[in-house]
C-alpha cells in the first residue's frame, strides 16, 4: 500500500511538472490571440491529479482507521486506544501528514473551480496561465512529499501497537483547528493564481470580481479556524488561562491574516474606486507566500518554539519557494500598467481605509520582525537575541488600538470625500469620550485598555446605529455582512482590551473542605471523585464558588492519566459569564486529596468568543454569487 | 488642483506620522525588550554577569530532580540539547506544566544569580502539542490504574 500512495504521489509529480512546462512552452511561442491546445490538456491533468491524490491521501487515512503500523506515520501518531476520529484527525499531527492534507486540499479546490460557472467564462489565456501558476506551487508540494517529508514510509518489521496521540490533541479542537488553517491558507492558491494570470494577460481588475468567495472563504477559514478558533482552544485545554502568548507559531498564523485583512481592503477600494490594482496583486501573492512563511516557521528548526515542528529538511526549500515567488510577484507587478485613476480625499472612507491597510502592514512587518529576530541578531552577535510578549504588546497593541477607534468613524465617512452624517458622527464621538471618561471614573487607569476598550463599545454602537440609519445598506446582503462583522470585531476589541490586563490569577493548595477567599469570590472544595475506565484515569475535584453568599455554579477540574503516556493531563473547568468568568486547572494531588489549583478570574473574556462567533458567521452574508462580466464591460 | 494637493499632503503627513511611531516603537522595544534566546552551551560559553534576563532551550536532566511537594516549583538540571554533559542548575517557582518530565524539551525564563550559579526560573514551558514526538520504544507502559498515588 504504501509503496502506491508513494507513486500516486510520485504520478501527480509528473503530470505537473510535464504539462506545466508544456504550456509555458507553448504560451511564450503563440501570439496572443492564438487559441491554446494544451489548455484542454492541463484541464484533464487537473483531474487526474485530483483522482490520484485522493487517492494517496485516502491510503494514509485507510492505513489509520485500520490501525496499520506498518506505515511509520500510523505509528507515530496512534495507538489501538485512540477513538477512531482522533485516530482520523492524526491525519494532520504530524508534519509530513499535514502536508499531505494541504496538498490535498489544494488539489481539490483547483478542481472544484475548474467546474464552477466563474471559470467557464474565463478567457482562454487567463485559464491557461492559472493552471500554469497552480501546477508550479502544486508541484513543489509534491517534492516536498516525495522527498523530504514522505508520508508513506514503511516500518519494517510492523511494530505490535502504536506510540500514541498527544492528549493535548485528543481534544476537539484538534478535528477542526488544524484543517481549517490548511483550508485558509491553501485558498489564497487561487486568487493569487488567479490575480497573476489576470496581469500576465493584461486584465489587472477582472479577478477582483472573481476571486471574491475564494478569498472570503480563505480568510474566514484562517481568522475562524486557525486564530480564533486555536485561542479557544488554548484557553480550554492548555490550562494557563490565555488564550494568546505570541509564541512562533501563533505569529505565524497572525502574519498571514495581517496580509490578507489589509487585502479585503484594498481589494474593496480597487472594485469600488478602480484603483490601487498593483498592491491589490502584491497583497494576495503576499498572502499566499506569508502563508508559505507560516509553514516555514512551524516546519522548519528556524526558531525554537513551543510549538515548532521537527523540522526534516523542508525548511530549504520553503526558503527557495518564498524568494521565488516574491521576485516573481514584483516582476509581474512593475511590468504590469500602473493605475490610472488617483485615490480620493484623505477624510474619506478610502483615506481611512488606507491608514488601515498602513497599520496592517506595519503590524505584519513587526510580527514577522519580531518572531524572526533570534535569526536576525545572529548577523551582529554570537549570542542571539529574541523577543518576548513585552515586546509585541509594547508595539502591536497600540496599533491595534488605533484601528479599533477608526473601526468606530470609519462607516460614517462617504467613499469619495467628507462625513455623511455628520448628527450621527458627533454622537459616535460622544459615545467614545463619554465610555473613556466613564472608565476612567470606573478604575481603569492604564491608557491603552482604557482607549481600546472605549472604542469596543463606541465600535459597536457605531456599527449597530448605522445599519439601523442607512437604508442602503440594510437593502443589501453583504451590507447587513459587512458591518455586522465589524461590530463582532469590536466586541473582541472590547474582550481584549478587559481579559488581556486585567486577569487575576492565583495558585492555592486546598484540603478537602477548606474555603479560601480570592477578590469577591469564596472557593469551597467539597468532593474528590476517582473515575476509572481502561484507556483513562480520570480524577475530579468538584470545588463551590460563591459570591456574596450566594452559590455561582460549581467547578469541577479534572486531571486525566491517558494508558500509555506517563504525563497526567488537566481538563479545565470554568464558570462561564459575560462579566467575570472563573476558571480552574489542577495542578496536582496527592493521597490525601489535598489539591494544588489554579483559578484565574477573566473579565470579559466570553465576548472574544461571542464577537468571533458573529465574525465568522456574517461571513455567510458577504460570499455571493458572482456576477460574470466580459472585458469590455469592465472598463464602463 | 490645490485641494488635491492638500489630499495628498495628508496622505503623506500620515503615512509619516504613523511610520514614525511605529519606527519609535520598534527601536525602543527591540532595545528593551529583547533577551537572550540561547542554547545551554552557549548560555554556559556566556558571562554569567550577562546572563541577567534569558531564555533557555534544552532538555530535562534525569538525575537531581526535585518536585516541591505542593506542585508549585521544581529544581533540576538543564541539558544541552545535543551535549548532555553541558547543565545548568534551574530553580523554577510556579505550576509545573503536565508534560514536564525526564527527557522533555523546556524553554525556562529568568537570569542566573551569579553567587549561586543557579538559573532562576519565572516561566517553565513544555514544548507544545505540534512537536510531539512519542519515544520510539514501543513497550507496554503502566496503565493508569496500576500508577500510585503521588504528587504529579
Amino acid at each position: 500500500m504504501q509503496y502506491i500512495g508513494f507513486f500516486s504521489l510520485l504520478v501527480s509529480l509528473l503530470i505537473c511538472v510535464v504539462m506545466g512546462a508544456a504550456f509555458f512552452w507553448e504560451a511564450l511561442r503563440s501570439g496572443r490571440d492564438e487559441q491554446l491546445k494544451s489548455l484542454a490538456w492541463m484541464e484533464k491533468s487537473q483531474v487526474a491529479i485530483f483522482i490520484i491524490v485522493t487517492l494517496g491521501s485516502l491510503i494514509l487515512l485507510q492505513a489509520l482507521w485500520m490501525k496499520d503500523y506498518s506505515f511509520s506515520y500510523v505509528y507515530r501518531y496512534t495507538d489501538d486506544f485512540l477513538p477512531q476520529a482522533y485516530r482520523l484527525s492524526a491525519f494532520w499531527a504530524g508534519q509530513s501528514g499535514s502536508m499531505l492534507f494541504w496538498l490535498w486540499v489544494m488539489v481539490l479546490m483547483g478542481f472544484i473551480w475548474l467546474f464552477s460557472p466563474v471559470y467557464k467564462n474565463l478567457p482562454s489565456r487567463t485559464k491557461g496561465f492559472f493552471w500554469g501558476f497552480l501546477f508550479m506551487i502544486q508541484a513543489f508540494f509534491l517534492l516536498m512529499l516525495t522527498g523530504p517529508s514522505n508520508p508513506f514510509l514503511i516500518m519494517d518489521p510492523a511494530p505490535a501497537a502504536g506510540s500514541g496521540l498527544n492528549p493535548l490533541l485528543q481534544n476537539v479542537g484538534m478535528i477542526f483547528h488544524p484543517p481549517m488553517t490548511f483550508l485558509g491558507y491553501a485558498g489564497f492558491t487561487i486568487p493569487a493564481c488567479l490575480a497573476l494570470a489576470g496581469w500576465v494577460t493584461g486584465d489587472q481588475r477582472s479577478w477582483l470580481f472573481q476571486s471574491r468567495n475564494w478569498v472570503l472563504f480563505a480568510w474566514v477559514m484562517l481568522t475562524g479556524g486557525g486564530i480564533l478558533l486555536g485561542g479557544w482552544w488554548a484557553y480550554m485545554e492548555l490550562g494557563w488561562g490565555g488564550y494568546w502568548a505570541w509564541d512562533p507559531v501563533e505569529n505565524a498564523s497572525l502574519i498571514p491574516w495581517l496580509v490578507s485583512t489589509a487585502f479585503l481592503h484594498t481589494a474593496m477600494i480597487g472594485k469600488q474606486r478602480n484603483t490601487l490594482h498593483r498592491s491589490n496583486l502584491v497583497l494576495i501573492c503576499l498572502s499566499l507566500i506569508t502563508c508559505f512563511f507560516a509553514t516555514f516557521l512551524v516546519r522548519s528548526n528556524v526558531i525554537d518554539s513551543l510549538h515548532t515542528f521537527g523540522g526534516t529538511g523542508v525548511g530549504p526549500p520553503l526558503v527557495a519557494l518564498m524568494g521565488a515567488s516574491l521576485v516573481f510577484t514584483f516582476f509581474v507587478a512593475l511590468t504590469g500598467q500602473g493605475d490610472r485613476s488617483a485615490v480620493d480625499n484623505f477624510w474619506s472612507k478610502q483615506g481611512m481605509m488606507i491608514v488601515t491597510v498602513w497599520l496592517l502592514l506595519a503590524l505584519a512587518f513587526i510580527v514577522s520582525t519580531g518572531t524572526m529576530w533570534p535569526v536576525i541578531s545572529r548577523i551582529w552577535t554570537e549570542s542571539p537575541m529574541g523577543l518576548g510578549p513585552d515586546f509585541y504588546n509594547r508595539v502591536c497593541l497600540p496599533l491595534f488600538t488605533l484601528i479599533a477607534v477608526i473601526l468606530c468613524l470609519c462607516p460614517w465617512y462617504n467613499w469619495r470625500k467628507g462625513i455623511s452624517d455628520k448628527n450621527s458622527f458627533i454622537i459616535v464621538c460622544l459615545v467614545l469620550v463619554f465610555t473613556i471618561v466613564g472608565l476612567w471614573i470606573g478604575g481603569i487607569r492604564l491608557l491603552l485598555p482604557l482607549f481600546a476598550a472605549a472604542a469596543g463599545v463606541a465600535g459597536m454602537f457605531s456599527l449597530v446605529m448605522y445599519i439601523v440609519l442607512t437604508p442602503h445598506v440594510r437593502r443589501k446582503k453583504a451590507g447587513w455582512g459587512v458591518y455586522i462583522l465589524h461590530a463582532g470585531i469590536a466586541m473582541i476589541v472590547l474582550g481584549v482590551a478587559f481579559s488581556g490586563p486585567f486577569q487575576d490569577s492565583r495558585e492555592m493548595v486546598m484540603a478537602k473542605g477548606e474555603k479560601v477567599i480570592f477578590n469577591e469570590y469564596e472557593f469551597h472544595y467539597v468532593e474528590f471523585e476517582e473515575i476509572l475506565t481502561p484507556g483513562v484515569a480520570i480524577y475530579e475535584a468538584r470545588i463551590n464558588a460563591y459570591k456574596d453568599g450566594r452559590r455561582i455554579g460549581q467547578l469541577t477540574p479534572q486531571r486525566k492519566l491517558f494508558r500509555g503516556f506517563d504525563s497526567p493531563y488537566a481538563e479545565v473547568s470554568v464558570i462561564p459569564s459575560l462579566g467575570n468568568e472563573i476558571y480552574s486547572t489542577i495542578l496536582a494531588f496527592d493521597q490525601e486529596k489535598n489539591i494544588t489549583v489554579k483559578i484565574n478570574i477573566t473579565p470579559l473574556v466570553k465576548w472574544i468568543w461571542i464577537g468571533s462567533f458573529i465574525v465568522c458567521l456574517s461571513v455567510i452574508l458577504l460570499v455571493g454569487r458572482v456576477r460574470i462580466k466580459k472585458a469590455d464591460e469592465m472598463e464602463s | 488642483m490645490t485641494s488635491k494637493n492638500n489630499s495628498k499632503l495628508m496622505y503623506v503627513f500620515a503615512f509619516v506620522l504613523i511610520f514614525s511611531g511605529v519606527g519609535y516603537l520598534m527601536v525602543t522595544s527591540l532595545t528593551q525588550n529583547s533577551t537572550y534566546f540561547l542554547e545551554v552551551s552557549e548560555a554556559l560559553a556566556m558571562d554569567a554577569n550577562k546572563l541577567e534576563r534569558a531564555r533557555l532551550f534544552g532538555t530535562v536532566g534525569g538525575s537531581d530532580l526535585q518536585r516541591d511537594a505542593d506542585a508549585l516549583g521544581v529544581t533540576f538540571n538543564l541539558q544541552d540539547k545535543e551535549d548532555q554533559r553541558k547543565v545548568i542548575r534551574v530553580r523554577y517557582t510556579g505550576a509545573i506544566p503536565d508534560l514536564f518530565a525526564p527527557g522533555a524539551e523546556v524553554i525556562v525564563e529568568g537570569g542566573i544569580n551569579p553567587e549561586s550559579d543557579i538559573f532562576l526560573a519565572s516561566t517553565l514551558m513544555t514544548k507544545c502539542a505540534s512537536k510531539y514526538e512519542a519515544q520510539d520504544s514501543y513497550q507496554e507502559k503502566a496503565h493508569p490504574d496500576n500508577i500510585p498515588y503521588k504528587s504529579y
